[in-house]
């Protein structure tokens, strides 16, 4: 087999994109699944290998290793939904980005592929029910992903600049620095996982999980979109989408929604569906994150290098996720920063003396996805201790940079001034705050279909099946009861892959 | 590309390139505003319709205080009249001078020039480290390929033939 044969090349012929579908179409088949990121290719993959007719219906379109070049405007546009512009309305708005391509938002991501922390999983036992969510008894799925998606641990000639200066502060503040652990083979730091990793080594849905299904007999749609899930009584009988002008219907024994934390709530009310205990599309937690621009005398040049080499997890039991170095490419840093005009000319001739660091707050409080004419709108108000607690780690993060040998700092608010010292940063941000000030992101959303054991309280089972529905999974992170703290990714695949067995041991039930 | 600039939005971004960009820029304000088109394309419809209708307002704004339309006002005025959105009594005048300054600087830098002169040269650097990826690793990613398409079944009792 030549290298790179998974993901360069002719297009696989069991993947159709709209180029193929010239009328009205109709398919049948055992198993469709509406989404192919991480959670529908798993459950694609192993549902495939295990025998069964699988149909994976995907929205955007397909694109190979070889389609991911520098132009990172064209990138957005082709990989992100909304061009990356989806907003959370609230004060202040909230961008997220999520992808929209065959592979989902793991080609999107930084690759960060963490097993979601035993407290963690304590805590939702206890808000769901769900006694079997345990870490020994999650293990096998872990492991079973973490070696068809290959996360591993940096080579160390790949870590940049960035990311070297972001361990030394934390070292010198003596805080505890982790190795990241990525799904990768050999990245080489390139540092554009953010928009399709060109060099194939991040071993995104696209590569690892979607090669795998179709090596299966799995058949890929790309470019349709999903209206609704059709139904005969309360059972769930396939799907009905479009492909540019052409209709599509999928009939199938099981149907599994896995658009992602906004848009499989949205797609469950666009079919009429409801749950009784009304949190469909509520619960919505999304990991808000902030960033910070440090400016450094010394050459940093962090776009050489690889993604978020290191965390800092000194403080994440109180709420601060990590902090990580973030590097972005000067369209993005420019459009990040308040500056305009000569100033922004200014600011961006230090640019490869830049470190871009960000923090990921572990949210208390929830927002919620509602449908207006017929597409998902969120709605998340950021809480005032949620602010206070981003707040003191800015104030953290600004001591680490600083003890780094920043010179300067630029934070993440409207008319924010610049900050030269760690005593600066103490002075500034020891004021009062107000959430609507903030410059916020996020890129994990999830909860808006929460799972749990009293159908009263949740909207799926443990296994992601909604309840009073029949043959409908949901698999991604809207099933997740409450913020993961981590990255999201593994934890969905690896429930994927959970529900997948749990189909695979109950056939009859699903497929029967 | 199926959006093009209706003509109010077209001016008014042709306008803003002087107060947004950095001088060094002022000649790309045609490849700038062209990079735009391409990122209102890729947002929903309802959106584009909205950002038309912001465009509108803002060059029509501009009449009470100046006496004529914002893409007509002169370099100081227009950067004026631009500061007062960005300062405005509303959050929706705060948040479209917002946007446009994200957007517009997305653009800006977007443009090959501007890359080269930040020190951004990402392309050959991809290529490099491409080509030493496949060189050394071929090995560890070829094994990965492999395990990639290797049975390995999830219940490897379980038979397809229970199905009815």
């Amino acid at each position: 087999m030549a290298v790179a044969a998974l993901h360069e090349g002719a297009r696989p012929n069991n993947v159709f994109t709209r180029h193929d579908i010239h009328n009205d179409t109709v398919l049948d088949c055992d198993v469709v699944i509406v989404g192919s990121g991480a959670g529908g290719s798993p459950v694609a993959a192993e549902l495939a290998e295990a025998g069964y007719d699988v149909v994976v219906l995907e929205e955007g379109s397909y694109y190979q290793t070889r389609d991911f070049t520098a132009n990172t405007s064209q990138m957005v546009r082709q990989l992100y939904r909304d061009g990356g512009a989806s907003l959370a309305i609230g004060n202040p708005p909230i961008m997220f980005q999520e992808g929209r391509a065959v592979g989902g938002s793991t080609v999107i991501n930084g690759g960060m592929s963490w097993r979601t922390p035993d407290n963690i999983l304590a805590r939702w036992r206890e808000e769901t029910g769900a006694d079997d969510l345990t870490p020994d008894l999650l293990a096998p799925y872990y492991e079973r992903v973490e070696k068809r998606i290959h996360a591993a641990p940096m080579d160390k000639e790949a870590i940049g600049n960035d990311n070297w200066l972001l361990k030394k502060g934390a070292d010198a503040k003596g805080w505890e620095t982790i190795g990241n652990i990525r799904n990768q083979v050999h990245c080489v730091g390139s540092n554009r996982c953010a928009f399709g990793c060109p060099t194939g080594a991040k071993q995104s849905a696209l590569v690892s999980y979607i090669p795998r299904a179709l090596h299966f007999g799995a058949r890929v749609y790309a470019d349709v979109r999903v209206n609704r899930i059709t139904f005969h009584g309360k059972r769930a009988t396939g799907v009905i989408g479009k492909c540019g002008t052409h209709n599509v219907v999928v009939r199938a024994k099981l149907v599994v929604a896995s658009c992602g934390a906004i848009h499989t709530p949205a797609l469950l009310a666009r079919s009429g569906l409801k749950s009784r205990s009304g949190l469909l599309g509520g619960n919505l937690s999304l990991h808000p994150n902030v960033k910070v621009v440090a400016i450094f005398e010394e050459d940093v040049t962090g776009w050489q290098g690889a993604h978020q080499a290191f965390q800092v997890r000194e403080f994440v039991e109180s709420g601060l996720g990590c902090f990580a170095a973030v590097n972005l490419p000067p369209s993005v840093v420019a459009m990040s920063v308040p500056h305009r005009g000569k100033q922004l000319g200014v600011l961006m001739e230090q640019y490869n003396h830049m470190v871009v660091a960000g923090l990921l707050c572990e949210d208390t409080t929830t927002g919620h996805v509602k449908v207006i004419n017929g597409r998902p709108q969120a709605f998340y108000q950021l809480s005032e201790h949620d602010a206070a607690n981003m707040q003191r780690g800015l104030v953290l993060l600004a001591e680490l940079l600083f003890a780094a040998g920043a010179k300067k700092l630029l934070l993440p608010f409207h008319d924010a001034k610049e900050l030269h010292s760690a005593d600066d940063a103490h002075r500034f941000l020891d004021r009062p705050i107000p959430p609507k000030g903030w410059e916020v992101v996020t890129v994990h959303m999830m909860g808006t279909a929460k799972m749990g054991t009293d159908r009263t309280t949740s909207v799926t089972d443990s296994f992601g099946f909604m309840h009073d529905v029949d043959r409908l999974l949901i698999s991604d992170a809207s099933v997740f009861p409450s913020p993961c703290r981590v990255n999201p990714m593994e934890t969905i695949m690896a429930l994927a892959t959970r529900s997948a067995g749990h189909i695979i041991d109950n056939s009859r039930r699903y497929l029967g | 590309m199926s959006y093009q600039h209706p003509k109010t939005t077209q001016r008014v971004l042709e306008s803003l390139v002087p107060v947004i960009c950095p001088p060094e820029a002022h000649h790309l304000g045609a490849a700038i505003v062209a990079d735009m088109a391409a990122q209102f394309d890729s947002v929903p419809a309802i959106l584009q319709r909205a950002l038309a209708a912001g465009f509108l307002a803002y060059d029509l704004g501009a009449i009470p205080r100046h006496g004529r339309r914002a893409h007509k006002l002169g370099p100081v005025q227009a950067e004026a009249y631009f500061s007062s959105w960005e300062h405005g009594i509303t959050p929706l005048h705060r948040e479209f001078a917002a946007r446009m300054t994200s957007l517009m600087s997305l653009a800006c830098y977007e443009q090959p020039e501007m890359m080269e002169r930040v020190g951004y040269r990402v392309g050959p650097w991809i290529e490099q480290v491409t080509k030493k990826r496949l060189a050394v690793f071929s090995d560890d990613i070829k094994k990965q390929q492999a395990q990639l398409l290797a049975p390995d079944p999830l219940r490897p009792a379980a038979k397809k033939k229970e199905v009815a």
